[in-house]
């Protein structure tokens, strides 16, 4: 790249029509011919510019002529130069300044860019922050709801115990006293008719009692209400008043089909079992939808291990989702249906009972849930 | 950097006065164009404006044959120094072999020179070079001037720096000009000759540069 200092050539600097022309205006005035080469010639008279010789010039038999020519040519070629140089100067401090200006201008773009890149990715961050804010507020209002659910029916079964148990023990006492009277009263037809009536009401009533005590015994278990230090529990009978809380719920109509072996006692929480259990057997119960579903319950015992199956035929989990299944707030159920808490406190409890628990499922073929517990 | 080419056998340098506005760079040139018969002179070329502010540059060109046929010129130039014309100083400044920087004494004029210097060093770096390396010399002008800050003041405040001793000049009265012209040659010299061996194999020792490039009148240029 030539730059503004390049010293010029001749024609750099007069085009060769404005030369001829210069060149026959000194023939006119000095009334000489005049030759004007870019190479030596010989005897001829240098043209300078800035101690550049530019070309030489010759005017046979004139020295005088030729150096006086020669000095004009010189003279007009340093206004022509310097008007040359200031040009290129200028073109080439433009050029440099816009480039730098482009270079600012890319700078600037990627700079842009960039910024537009990271409000975006800002903007993605803050609504998924919103995302989870909104969605643990959604479980703390469900965890504590379900709390004051549980502590609810804790105090309720407490509060019905008292009264259920009096109820219990005067109907068995009226049954006595039915007895008796019967004896005393006369032996007509209408008063049998009355007084089998009698006893089949009071019978009816001892056995609805009953199912009352029951259900408060199960509430009882359920809710974390007698929570105490490990103690022996039949995972068989807590898998029994589980599955009766269930059938209490939903009127009996659950296809439940146990499958119990006798278990060795185990040392654990047996309100936590409950809880475990529960949330296993009302995942199974809500995978259920068609016709002629069943959820088998099995129990066995090994010689180190105990092991709880609970196995339905209902429409299974998906492969990506079995990943999550475990996760705190995992949900598949609409907003308020599920906490998502059921299988990861089902973990929590079986952790604590250094058990293990395992998920096999086949989406649209049913889903089984393992839980395995050490003989001590 | 020094334009060198070895089959025309011309070696041609630069020199650039650099400084504040209004220290006196063009009139150093035109002081030079008077004072200074080298070997071969060229025209003085000055480009200023109406105001006689330098828009573009002045240039001088000089030059000496070697006794080998070198043929070597110096392109003096002068950078215009007001601050808007960066663009232009540092196209000046490009491949310069050599600087004089043209400050001035006036005290209130200490911040200029100042920025001018700093100006200088970061358009040395932009174009590949620092100002450690390249022959450089500082001439503080306007010395006749009432109330230019003192002499050894000023000679206390660089002594520590690669560029003392500072050159002093009155450049409206022809004075430490051609002093700092061959200041500057002096210590542009052995760069020069360290590159092209201009002792050895063009016959061209120090004393000869020197002389030859800033001979002034009555003295002799053989």
């Amino acid at each position: 790249m030539r730059s503004f200092e390049d010293d010029p050539k001749l024609l750099d600097m007069l085009s060769p029509e404005r030369l001829k022309r210069l060149l026959s205006l000194i023939e006119t005035l000095s009334s000489h011919s005049l030759r004007l080469e870019e190479k030596y010639l010989k005897e001829a008279e240098p043209v300078e510019f800035n101690l550049e010789c530019l070309a030489w010039l010759h005017c046979p038999g004139r020295p005088d002529v030729q150096q006086a020519a020669a000095r004009l040519l010189e003279f007009i070629l340093m206004y022509v130069g310097k008007y040359r140089l200031a040009a290129n100067m200028h073109h080439d401090t433009t050029r440099a300044s816009y480039a730098e200006l482009e270079r600012q201008n890319i700078a600037l773009q990627v700079s842009e860019a960039r910024f537009r890149l990271l409000s975006e990715e800002l903007q993605t961050r803050v609504d998924a922050q919103v995302k989870i804010i909104e969605k643990t507020q959604r479980q703390l209002y469900e965890s504590a709801r379900l709390r004051a659910v549980g502590q609810l029916a804790a105090g309720v079964a407490h509060e019905i115990n008292n009264p259920v148990g009096f109820i219990s023990s005067n109907l068995r006492v009226a049954s006595d006293y039915l007895n008796e009277i019967s004896e005393k009263l006369p032996d007509d037809k209408n008063t049998h008719l009355m007084l089998e009536d009698f006893r089949a009401l009071l019978s009816e009533s001892v056995s609805g009692a009953r199912r009352i005590a029951t259900i408060v015994t199960d509430l009882k278990t359920f809710s974390n209400i007698d929570q105490a230090d490990f103690t022996p529990c039949s995972l068989n009978a807590l898998l029994g008043t589980t599955c009766h809380l269930l059938q209490a719920e939903h009127k009996a109509t659950l296809p439940l089909r146990m499958e119990l072996t006798e278990l060795s006692p185990l040392a654990g929480y047996p309100a936590k079992l409950s809880q475990a259990f529960y949330n296993i057997l009302d995942n199974a119960v809500k995978a259920l939808e068609k016709e002629g579903g069943e959820i088998r319950i099995i129990s066995r015992q090994h010689q180190a291990t105990q092991e709880i199956i609970i196995e339905d035929n209902g429409c299974g989990i998906p492969q990506d989702v079995q990943a999550c299944v475990f996760d705190p707030f995992f949900t598949t159920r609409p907003v308020g249906a599920g906490s998502g808490l059921g299988l990861t406190v089902a973990r929590d409890v079986i952790a604590a009972h250094e058990g293990e628990i395992q998920l096999d499922s086949q989406e649209g073929q049913g889903t089984r849930i393992t839980l395995r517990f050490w003989n001590k | 950097m020094v334009d060198y080419r070895p089959h025309e056998r011309k070696l041609i340098l630069k020199v650039v006065f650099y400084g504040p506005a209004l220290s006196g760079k063009t009139t150093n040139l035109m002081q030079l164009h008077n004072l200074l018969k080298p070997q071969r002179k060229g025209e003085l070329m000055v480009l200023e404006t109406r105001d006689d502010r330098t828009l573009f540059f002045d240039l001088l060109p000089i030059g000496l044959r070697g006794e080998q046929g070198l043929d070597l010129r110096l392109k003096i130039y002068t950078v215009p120094g007001q601050v808007q014309h960066d663009s232009t100083r540092k196209a000046v400044l490009s491949r310069a072999d050599g600087v004089i920087f043209v400050a001035d004494s006036q005290p209130l004029q200490q911040d200029n020179n100042a920025n001018a210097f700093e100006n200088l060093a970061e358009n040395l770096t932009k174009l590949g070079m620092t100002i450690e390396q390249l022959p450089l010399v500082i001439q503080f002008n306007k010395r006749d001037l009432e109330g230019a800050v003192a002499e050894s003041e000023l000679r206390m405040r660089w002594r520590e720096t690669p560029w003392a001793p500072l050159c002093m000049a009155s450049a409206l009265n022809g004075h430490g000009v051609v002093e700092s012209f061959r200041a500057l040659l002096e210590r542009l010299y052995p760069q020069l000759n360290h590159e092209f061996h201009l002792h050895s194999n063009e016959g061209i020792s120090a004393e000869h540069f020197i002389r030859q490039l800033s001979a002034v009148a009555g003295e002799d240029h053989a």
